[in-house]
């Protein structure tokens, strides 16, 4: 088994911040998609990561999109470095949607984002920003926000389980 | 022995005793008991605590694993630095690897303690120490290991607490017990306390009158003390029955006593009188044989010669035994005329009389100066003249004889004190010392008529007049080897 690139590990990690994201009420046996924005190979890698797993009751599943339109029914969107040009635009469509946004493209969190990575040492680690997160009606668990190398913003409500 | 004065009281005390020994055995199996389950709860309660922190640890590090964040893990294991057991707490990864570590214990390793992915968790626990480890779980998955390792050394600690805390309610529950000892000793104790003094008043007193208090439950001591009441009264009514037979007993021996004497006295007035009126015709016979004697002296009829002579003696005989009889009869009844009376006076005279009356005897008479006494004289005389007549007549079949009379202080027996004593002495034929009681009863005699003759009436006489003088008479004596009378007057 090849060792896991940088891709498989942030893959990792976008599954792991669905776990500790708090749903708008009324989604909890609908299928839970990851939208991947840019790199292809991110997308096979989470596509094999979500593969017959499930968060809750909630089955996955993981697909690219190319176009800011269609990030509609998608619940978590990476945009990554390649669709970086059009960040604005992807970030634009998701405002105001329960739509958890991960990128780690550089200033991310400053131009509407929810969560950017960043390396620290040869780790990856991340930073919230919790209005964009409040924003979009959804909340993150206080558990996950104890591991984020920084926190901007207060919550706009309280901390999800 | 005063009643009042306090005893020792072994019953109240062994009731105290029995009290104390009860509840404090009772508290110490009691005390024994708690701590035995306050020790089991307690590693328990240990136990289960240590596995809920460790639940609460594996909840709180589930984002530090999956984002590895040993930093973050490390603070959340830090947060056991409250639990004052807890050693070390270690959070391992599912590969094995130490991830997160608070704490050091050298004694623990973790390593060694694998947990299987089958088990939730699990316990290992040695005399001293306990490890328990915890699968953190998320979404159903293990996603690494909580260990948390603490020492038992607090029981030791708590063991000692808990007898210093049980010695001190076992004192206060044995303050408690010799105030409620105190209680049932009155309502037990006491009732048999009062009876035994009752018991002892009794036996020491004599006194059945006395009733110990019955209490007033129906308890068996109350059963006790109403029999024994009752058994003290039945004794005073046997008592009281008796004093009434000994005092109409006595009543009785009064009675009869006073009918004997007034019978006495009757036989005595009526022999006097009888000796009395015998004296006249024995005086007409006595002197009738005497005329005879004087007429047919010279008649040469040897036959009635013989029968006059014996005529004469036998008057004469009887004219003796009716003068003693008088004599006796006296002594009983005559009143005393008491007066200074020299006794060695008397003693003379009648010595003199007896020489004279035979002078062919060897007779010395040692008569010693006396004291005199106050007596009635007649009857002294009476008296002398029956003793020194003994000690003349008993004296008569040696041809050599001594008669002495004085007086000497002897102590008196059996008591403290002397007094004066009178004494007759003899070395004649004396008397069996044996059957020396019967010296002084009237008619027997412990010689043979022919050898001593006599009326037997004499001593009789001699003890009447002395005792009713109240004064007293006894003898020393053996068979030949004379005889002394010793008397006292007043």
């Amino acid at each position: 088994m090849p060792p896991p690139t940088q891709f498989d590990v942030q893959a990792v990690y976008l599954f792991d911040f669905a776990k500790f994201v708090r749903w708008p009420a009324g989604r909890e046996h609908d299928t839970l998609t990851f939208c991947i924005a840019g790199e292809r190979r991110y997308a096979e890698s989470l596509a094999r990561i979500v593969e017959g797993e499930h968060i809750g009751e909630r089955p996955l599943s993981a697909r690219i999109i190319e176009r800011p339109e269609n990030v509609s029914g998608c619940d978590v969107l990476f945009i990554s470095d390649a669709a970086k040009d059009r960040l604005d635009e992807f970030l634009a469509a998701s405002a105001r949607r329960p739509m958890l946004t991960v990128s780690d493209i550089p200033a991310f969190l400053e131009r509407g984002g929810m969560i950017k990575f960043l390396p620290v040492g040869n780790r990856i680690r991340f930073s919230v920003d919790l209005r964009s997160v409040s924003q979009g009606g959804i909340s993150l668990s206080s558990e996950l926000l104890k591991v984020a190398v920084s926190v901007n913003g207060k919550p706009a409500g309280g901390g999800g389980q | 022995m005063n009643l009042r004065t306090p005893r020792p009281r072994p019953l109240a005390a062994r009731l105290t005793r029995m009290n104390l020994l009860v509840s404090g055995s009772v508290l110490v199996i009691a005390a024994l008991a708690f701590f035995t389950y306050d020790l089991l709860s307690f590693r328990r309660d240990l136990i289960r605590n240590l596995d809920a922190e460790a639940q609460i640890i594996g909840e709180n590090t589930v984002s530090a694993l999956l984002f590895n964040d040993p930093q973050s893990a490390a603070a959340t294991l830090k947060g056991l630095e409250g639990a004052p057991d807890v050693l070390s707490a270690t959070l391992v990864t599912p590969d094995g690897n130490v991830f997160a570590r608070y704490g050091s214990d050298s004694v623990v390793e973790v390593e060694s303690h694998v947990l299987a992915p089958s088990e939730m968790n699990h316990l290992w626990s040695s005399g001293t120490h306990v490890l328990v480890a915890r699968h953190v779980i998320l979404d159903g998955n293990s996603i690494g290991v909580v260990y948390i390792s603490a020492r038992l050394g607090e029981l030791g600690q708590r063991a000692r607490r808990y007898v210093l805390i049980a010695g001190i309610i076992w004192i206060f529950c044995m303050g408690a017990a010799l105030i409620i000892s105190s209680f049932s000793r009155r309502m037990i104790a006491q009732p048999v306390i009062a009876l035994a003094d009752t018991a002892r008043r009794v036996s020491r007193d004599q006194d059945y009158s006395v009733r110990a208090s019955i209490p007033a439950d129906n308890s068996e001591i109350a059963v006790l003390i109403d029999a024994f009441n009752t058994m003290l009264t039945q004794i005073q009514e046997r008592d009281a029955a008796l004093n009434r037979a000994r005092n109409e007993l006595e009543a009785r021996v009064e009675e009869r006593t006073a009918e004997l004497q007034t019978a006495n006295r009757e036989l005595e007035a009526f022999s006097y009188t009888v000796a009395h009126d015998l004296r006249n015709p024995l005086s007409a016979i006595s002197a009738i044989s005497f005329l005879l004697m004087e007429t047919y002296e010279n008649s040469g009829d040897a036959v009635l010669q013989s029968g006059v002579k014996n005529l004469q003696t036998t008057t004469t005989s009887m004219g003796m035994l009716i003068d003693n009889l008088l004599n006796f009869a006296r002594a009983s009844t005559a009143a005393l005329k008491s007066t200074p009376v020299n006794l060695s006076t008397i003693a003379r005279e009648v010595a003199s009389d007896l020489a004279a009356s035979n002078q062919d005897r060897d007779v010395t008479f040692s008569i010693g100066e006396v004291p005199p006494v106050m007596a009635d004289a007649g009857l002294m005389r009476i008296v002398l003249q029956n003793l020194l007549g003994n000690a003349w007549k008993y004296t008569s079949q040696h041809p050599k004889a001594c008669i002495e009379f004085g007086a000497k202080i002897l102590p008196i027996a059996g008591q403290a004190g002397e007094r004066l004593v009178y004494f007759v002495r003899d070395d004649g034929a004396g008397f069996d010392p044996v059957r020396s009681g019967q010296l002084f009863q009237p008619f027997k005699r412990l010689h043979g008529n022919v050898d001593f003759p006599g009326t037997g009436i004499g001593l009789a006489t001699v003890q009447r007049i002395l005792a009713r003088h109240g004064g007293t008479i006894w003898a020393e004596g053996a068979v030949e080897k004379g005889a002394t009378f010793y008397f006292t007057v007043n």
